[in-house]
C-alpha cells in the first residue's frame, strides 16, 4: 500500500501534467460510465420521456404517460405479447359466449407485497370506474360491461354492474350486448385490478406517489422525483418474472427540450429516442447527417382541430367550422409546414390502420372528403355571420401544447385562415398538462388534439363524439351521431357495425365536427444493443417489458 | 519747503493739451475673447465627438432608428407571409428562379400486375430491377416508380442526402404503399433544389428485403400554377419565374427573415425607450421631492423605494397579466411595459435624491433660498440641471436594460404574441434550428447585441463627457 501511493507520488511529480489529463478524462468519464444509455451487465434501460404521467391511477388515468408505465407495472386478465399477440395475462384461459364471457385467474398471479390477484380485485376496479362519483374520464370504455352506462349516470347501484366473482380466482362478466372487441379491452388500464383494501387505505393518494402504489405487472415503480426523473425495476413477485429480461428502466430525464434529448442520445445516455412520440424535423435532420439508422412506426396517433360545440362559442356555428374545412389543406400542413418523414395527412376520423370488416376500413369506407375551394369557404363564412348577426368574427383562439410539431401546426392555421378567410386566430400555447386541461374543462375554441386508439376496432375513435363520452372535450351532441354508436356498440354483426362507422365518418366530414390534421408516424433512433422493443398503435405506443441490452 | 504748483509743473515740464482729456476712442479689439465661448452643453458635445466608440454607437442608434422606421417602407415582403417553399432558406441576396409546374395530386401513379412469389423458388426478396422518375423532379414533388419484385407485399421508400452506405443509412424513411400492386411514390416532403438519393425496398409484410435499390435524383427549384397564379406571377407551365429574395433567409414557416427583425425591432426598441423614459421621469420626481424636501419625509419615501426594489419583477409581469386580463395568444407588451416602469424607478429615484441631497447643500443654492427663491424655481433653475448629467447616463444605461428584458421575456413566451415577432421571440424560435439553420437565431441576436451594446458605449462616453470633473483635467 505504501509503495503504491509512493509510485503515485512520483508518477504526480514527474509527470504531473499527464497525470492532470488522467484525471479530467476520469471525472468525465465517470459520470458516463454511470448514465449509460445501455447497460448490459445490469439490463438497464435509460429513456427520456416529454412529459410526466398526469395520474398514475388505472382508474382514471388518461394521458400516455400514465399508460406507458401502467402498461409496464400493471396487468389485466389479458395481455400483449412480445410479437403484440393478445395472450393470457391474470387470466389463465377465459371463454365467451353470447353476452357472457369467463375468466379463471392464474394462482400465482401476486401482488407486489406477495397477497394474491383475485377476482374480487376485477370486480373493485371496474366499480370504481363507472361510479359517478370518481367520475373517470374513461368509464364509457366499461360501457359494453352490462349496467356500466346505467350506473355512470346515478341510475343504479355500483353493483349493478355486470360481473362477479364466483369465487377468488373466477370472474364472470355479463355484457350488454355480443360485443367482438371485448377481448381486447381485457389489456386495456381501466380494465385492470385495484385492491380494495390497499386503495381504501390511501386516502384518495391512490398512485400519487411511490408509496401509495402496489403492482401486479412485470416492472414495479420505485422512484418517482415529481418533474424530474421516474425509475422501474423489475418486479419479481410477477409469475412471468422468468421472461423478463430487463432489471431497470430508468426515465432520469423528462424535458420538452428535443434538442437536449437528442445529445443525450448522441452521447449514449438514451437507449432510445423517441419512442413515445417520434423525433421532430430538426432531430432527424441530425440523425441524417450522423448517418443514424432511422426506424419509423405509426405510433396510431390521429391529429386533429377540435372545435368547441359548447353553444355559447362562436365553433358551435357549423357553417363557420365549415369554411375553414374548406380551406384546410392537410397535405399542404403536413408535407411543407411540418416535414416530418412518414406522417400522413389526416382526411377522416378513422384513421388509414384501422380494420374493417375484410380489409383496411378505409379501403372499404373510402373518405368522400370535402373540396379544398375557397370561393365557398367564404360563402360558409358569410353565411356563418348572418347566422350569428354579426359583420366580425371575433378573434378565435387555438389551443396546442409546446411541442414544435403543434405551435407549427397552430401557426400555419392561424396564417392560413387569416390569408384566406381573413380570420383573426390567437395561439394558446400551453404544456402538455395544462392543455389537457383546459381541452377538459372546455375552456377552448379550437384545439389541435390527438386520439390514440385503446383498442383494436374503429369504434374507438368512432365513439369520440357520442354526447356521453368524457373525452368529447367540445361536448359536440347529436341524437343523428349517437344513434350510430349505439348501433355500432348493439351488436356483432361486422357489416352492420362497419357500416354505422362508416356513416360516422361521413357525419364527422359533413358536419366538420373535426379537421383531421395528420396520422402521427414515430421516427426513432435507438442504441443498436436494444433489442426486443415492440411498437404498436396501441396504448402507450411502445413497450420495453420484452426489450433487452445484447452485447 | 512747500513746493507750488506753477514750480511743479515748470520742473516736470509736461506739456498737457486739452486732447488728452477727452475720451478715448473704443477700442472693440481690446477685449476680444479669443476662443469662442462654450457652454456647458457645447462642450459635452465636443468631448463626446472626441469619444470615437461613444460617437459611432450614436451612429449606429441613429441607424438602427432608420432601421425600424424606414425600413418597412423600403422593404415591403410582409413579415407574417408563410412561403411554405422557402422554409429555413439561407441569407441570400440574388432572386431565384423557379419553374412552373403543374399541382400535385394529378399523377395516378403506376399500378402493376401482382408478383406473388413462386411457391418453389424459395428465394429471399429481390431488389427492384429499376427505380425511375416520371416527369421532372423539382422541389414541387418527385414521382418514383419501378418495377414489381416477386413476392413483395409492399415497398418502403427512403431519401438520403448522401449516397447511402448500407442498407443501415438509407435515411428518411418518407413512407410504405399499402398495396402490393401500387408501383409508385410521390414525394413532396419538404423538398429542396439538391440531389437526393431514394431507395427503395421491398416487404413481404414482415421483413425488408436484404437489397434496396438507389437512385440518385437531382431537383429544380419549382412553384405549382396554382401558387404562381396566387403570386400574379407568369403561370404558363414550364415558365421561369423570379421568387423573392431573403437577405436574411427565411424561418421555419418561410417567412422572411429580414421584415420578420424591422417587424421585431419595432417592439423592441418601443419597449426599450419608451419603458426607460417614464421610468426614469417618475424616479426624476420621486427622488426629487424626496432629496428636496428631506426629513421625515424622505425617511419615507425611501423606506417605501426599499419596498419597491424587493419586489419580484417576473411575478409582477405575471400578476399584471393577469389583472389586464391578457388571454392566452394576446401580446403581452403592455403589462409588460407597466411591469417595467412600476418597478425599474426605484434606481433612478435613490440616484436623483443622492444628487439633490449634495446640490441643496452647496452654497449658491443656499444663497438663493436665503434670498427668497421660491422652491419651483430652486428645483428648475438650480437642481435639476445639474442633475442631468446623472439623469442622460441612467436613461442610456436603462435602455439596453429593458430592450435586453424584453427580449428575455419574449423568449420565454410572455412577450409578444405570434405571427408578431420581437427579437427575443425571434431568437427563441431560432434556437430550435440552431444547427441546421444558424441564421434564424444569429441575426436577431446579433440586432440584440448591436443595440444593447451601442447603448451601453453612448451611455459610457456621455457618463465621461457629462463629469466635470474629467472636464478640468484637460
Amino acid at each position: 500500500m505504501r509503495r503504491a501511493i509512493a509510485s503515485l507520488l512520483h508518477t504526480l511529480r514527474c509527470y504531473p501534467q499527464r497525470c492532470l489529463v488522467s484525471l479530467l478524462l476520469l471525472i468525465c468519464a465517470l459520470p458516463a460510465l454511470a448514465q449509460n444509455g445501455v447497460d448490459y451487465a445490469t439490463q438497464t434501460v435509460r429513456i427520456a420521456l416529454t412529459g410526466e404521467p398526469r395520474n398514475l391511477n388505472s382508474i382514471r388515468a388518461t394521458d400516455q404517460f400514465s399508460i406507458f408505465f401502467l402498461e409496464h407495472s400493471m396487468e389485466g386478465l389479458l395481455r400483449r405479447d412480445a410479437h403484440f399477440e393478445l395472450v393470457g395475462g391474470v387470466a389463465e384461459r377465459w371463454e365467451m359466449e353470447g353476452t357472457t364471457a369467463r375468466f379463471w385467474l392464474r394462482h400465482d398471479a401476486l401482488w407486489s407485497d406477495g397477497v394474491a390477484v383475485t377476482a374480487q380485485d376485477f370486480v373493485f376496479a371496474w366499480r370504481q370506474v363507472v361510479n359517478p362519483d370518481v367520475a373517470s374520464e374513461y368509464a364509457s370504455i366499461m360501457y359494453p360491461v352490462k349496467n356500466a352506462e346505467a350506473i355512470n349516470q346515478g341510475k343504479l347501484p355500483l353493483e349493478a354492474l355486470g360481473v362477479t366473482a364466483l369465487d377468488d380466482y373466477t370472474l364472470e362478466v355479463q355484457l350488454e350486448a355480443p360485443t367482438g372487441y371485448f377481448l381486447t379491452l381485457m389489456s386495456f388500464m381501466v380494465y385492470y385490478p385495484v385492491r380494495e383494501d390497499f386503495y381504501l387505505a390511501q386516502n384518495g393518494r391512490y398512485f400519487a406517489d411511490v408509496k401509495n402504489m402496489i403492482f401486479n405487472g412485470p416492472f414495479k415503480i420505485t422512484s418517482w422525483v415529481h418533474g424530474a426523473s421516474l425509475r422501474m425495476e423489475k418486479n419479481l413477485t410477477y409469475w412471468d418474472a422468468a421472461n423478463i429480461t430487463l432489471n431497470v428502466i430508468d426515465i432520469p430525464y423528462i424535458t420538452n427540450d428535443s434538442r437536449a434529448r437528442f445529445n443525450l442520445l448522441k452521447e449514449g445516455k438514451l437507449a432510445i429516442e423517441n419512442g413515445l412520440q417520434g423525433l421532430e424535423a430538426e432531430q432527424l435532420r441530425d440523425a441524417l447527417a450522423n448517418r443514424m439508422r432511422i426506424r419509423s412506426h405509426s405510433d396510431g396517433g390521429l391529429f386533429y382541430i377540435e372545435f368547441n360545440h359548447r353553444p355559447e362559442r362562436i365553433t358551435h356555428n357549423m357553417n363557420l367550422r365549415k369554411a375553414m374545412q374548406a380551406v384546410l389543406d392537410s397535405q399542404e400542413l403536413v408535407y411543407k409546414a411540418i416535414g416530418i418523414a412518414g406522417y400522413i395527412p389526416g382526411q377522416s376520423l378513422i384513421p388509414t390502420y384501422m380494420n374493417g370488416v375484410h380489409d383496411k376500413f378505409r379501403v372499404e369506407y373510402p373518405v368522400q372528403m370535402a373540396p379544398l375551394d375557397p370561393v365557398k369557404a367564404r360563402e360558409y363564412l358569410a353565411l356563418a355571420k348572418q347566422e350569428l348577426g354579426i359583420d366580425k368574427i371575433p378573434p378565435i383562439a387555438i389551443l396546442c401544447d409546446d411541442r414544435e410539431v403543434a405551435i407549427v401546426a397552430a401557426q400555419y392555421l392561424q396564417s392560413l385562415f387569416k390569408r384566406t378567410l381573413d380570420l383573426d386566430i390567437k395561439v394558446d400555447v400551453q404544456t402538455f398538462k395544462l392543455r389537457l386541461d383546459k381541452a377538459h374543462n372546455g375552456s377552448f375554441d379550437m384545439a389541435v388534439y390527438a386520439w390514440a386508439p385503446d383498442y383494436d376496432d374503429p369504434i374507438t375513435f368512432a365513439d369520440l363524439f357520442a354526447s356521453w363520452n368524457a373525452n368529447n372535450n367540445g361536448r359536440y351532441s347529436n341524437p343523428v351521431y349517437d344513434a350510430y354508436v349505439r348501433t355500432v356498440q348493439g351488436t356483432d354483426n361486422q357489416q352492420i357495425r362497419m357500416d354505422a362507422i362508416g356513416k360516422i365518418q361521413q357525419l364527422v366530414i359533413d358536419e366538420a365536427i373535426i379537421l383531421p390534421l395528420y396520422e402521427r408516424t414515430a421516427n426513432t433512433v435507438q442504441d443498436p444493443r436494444l433489442e426486443g422493443v415492440v411498437f404498436s398503435q396501441l396504448g402507450a405506443g411502445m413497450s420495453l417489458t420484452y426489450a433487452r441490452v445484447v452485447q | 519747503m512747500s513746493l507750488v504748483p506753477s514750480e511743479l509743473s515748470s520742473k516736470l515740464s509736461i506739456a498737457v493739451s486739452a486732447a488728452d482729456f477727452a475720451p478715448a476712442p473704443h477700442q472693440a479689439q481690446r477685449e476680444r475673447i479669443v476662443r469662442p465661448s462654450l457652454s456647458y452643453w457645447q462642450d459635452v458635445w465636443q468631448r463626446l465627438c472626441k469619444n470615437r466608440r461613444a460617437l459611432s454607437s450614436l451612429y449606429i442608434v441613429i441607424a438602427l432608428l432608420v432601421f425600424t422606421l424606414v425600413g418597412p417602407w423600403l422593404w415591403t415582403q410582409a413579415p407574417a407571409l408563410q412561403d411554405l417553399d422557402a422554409i429555413s432558406q439561407g441569407p441570400s441576396w440574388s432572386s431565384s428562379s423557379a419553374l412552373v409546374v403543374e399541382d400535385p395530386g394529378t399523377w395516378p401513379g403506376v399500378q402493376g400486375a401482382l408478383r406473388p412469389r413462386e411457391e418453389a423458388d424459395g428465394q429471399t426478396l429481390g431488389a427492384t430491377a429499376s427505380l425511375a422518375v416520371a416527369g421532372l423532379p423539382s422541389t414541387q414533388y418527385v414521382r418514383l416508380y419501378w418495377e414489381a419484385v416477386n413476392g413483395a407485399q409492399h415497398y418502403l421508400i427512403y431519401r438520403n442526402d448522401h449516397a447511402p452506405e448500407s442498407n443501415q443509412d438509407l435515411g428518411l424513411p418518407l413512407g410504405a404503399t399499402l398495396t402490393p400492386d401500387t408501383l409508385s411514390f410521390e414525394d413532396r416532403l419538404q423538398l429542396r433544389p439538391q440531389t437526393y438519393w431514394y431507395s427503395v425496398i421491398a416487404s413481404d409484410g414482415f421483413e425488408e428485403a436484404a437489397l434496396s435499390t438507389t437512385a440518385a435524383i437531382t431537383l429544380q427549384r419549382a412553384i405549382t400554377a396554382s401558387q404562381a397564379r396566387e403570386r400574379g406571377l407568369d403561370d404558363t407551365l414550364g415558365a421561369a419565374v423570379a421568387l423573392p429574395a431573403h437577405p436574411f433567409g427565411t424561418d421555419y414557416l418561410g417567412r422572411d427573415l429580414l421584415a420578420r427583425v424591422m417587424e421585431g425591432a419595432r417592439v423592441s426598441l418601443f419597449i426599450g425607450i419608451v419603458a426607460p423614459l417614464l421610468f426614469v421621469s417618475l424616479g426624476i420626481i420621486y427622488g426629487g421631492i424626496a432629496g428636496y424636501f428631506g426629513g421625515n419625509l424622505d425617511i419615507l419615501m425611501m423606506r417605501v423605494v426599499d419596498f419597491v426594489i424587493a419586489l419580484p419583477f417576473l411575478l409582477f409581469m405575471i400578476l399584471f397579466r393577469i389583472g389586464f386580463g391578457i388571454g392566452p395568444g394576446e401580446s403581452g407588451i403592455i403589462p409588460m411595459l407597466l411591469a417595467l416602469v412600476l418597478l425599474s424607478w426605484p434606481d433612478t429615484a435613490r440616484l436623483i435624491r443622492g444628487q439633490i441631497l449634495q446640490i441643496r447643500g452647496e452654497a449658491y443654492v443656499q444663497a438663493a433660498r436665503v434670498l427668497g427663491a421660491h422652491p419651483l424655481y430652486l428645483i428648475f433653475r438650480h437642481l435639476v440641471p445639474n442633475t442631468l448629467g446623472p439623469i442622460l447616463v441612467t436613461l442610456t444605461f436603462a435602455i439596453p436594460m429593458a430592450i435586453f428584458t424584453e427580449a428575455f421575456l419574449s423568449f420565454i413566451g410572455m412577450g409578444v404574441s405570434p405571427p408578431t415577432s420581437s427579437w427575443g421571440s425571434l431568437s427563441n424560435e431560432g434556437i430550435r434550428t440552431m444547427l441546421s439553420s444558424p441564421h434564424e437565431l444569429l441575426f436577431p441576436a446579433f440586432f440584440i447585441s448591436l443595440t444593447v451594446l451601442a447603448f451601453n458605449l453612448l451611455g459610457d462616453g456621455l457618463r465621461d463627457a457629462l463629469d466635470s470633473r474629467l472636464r478640468s483635467r484637460e
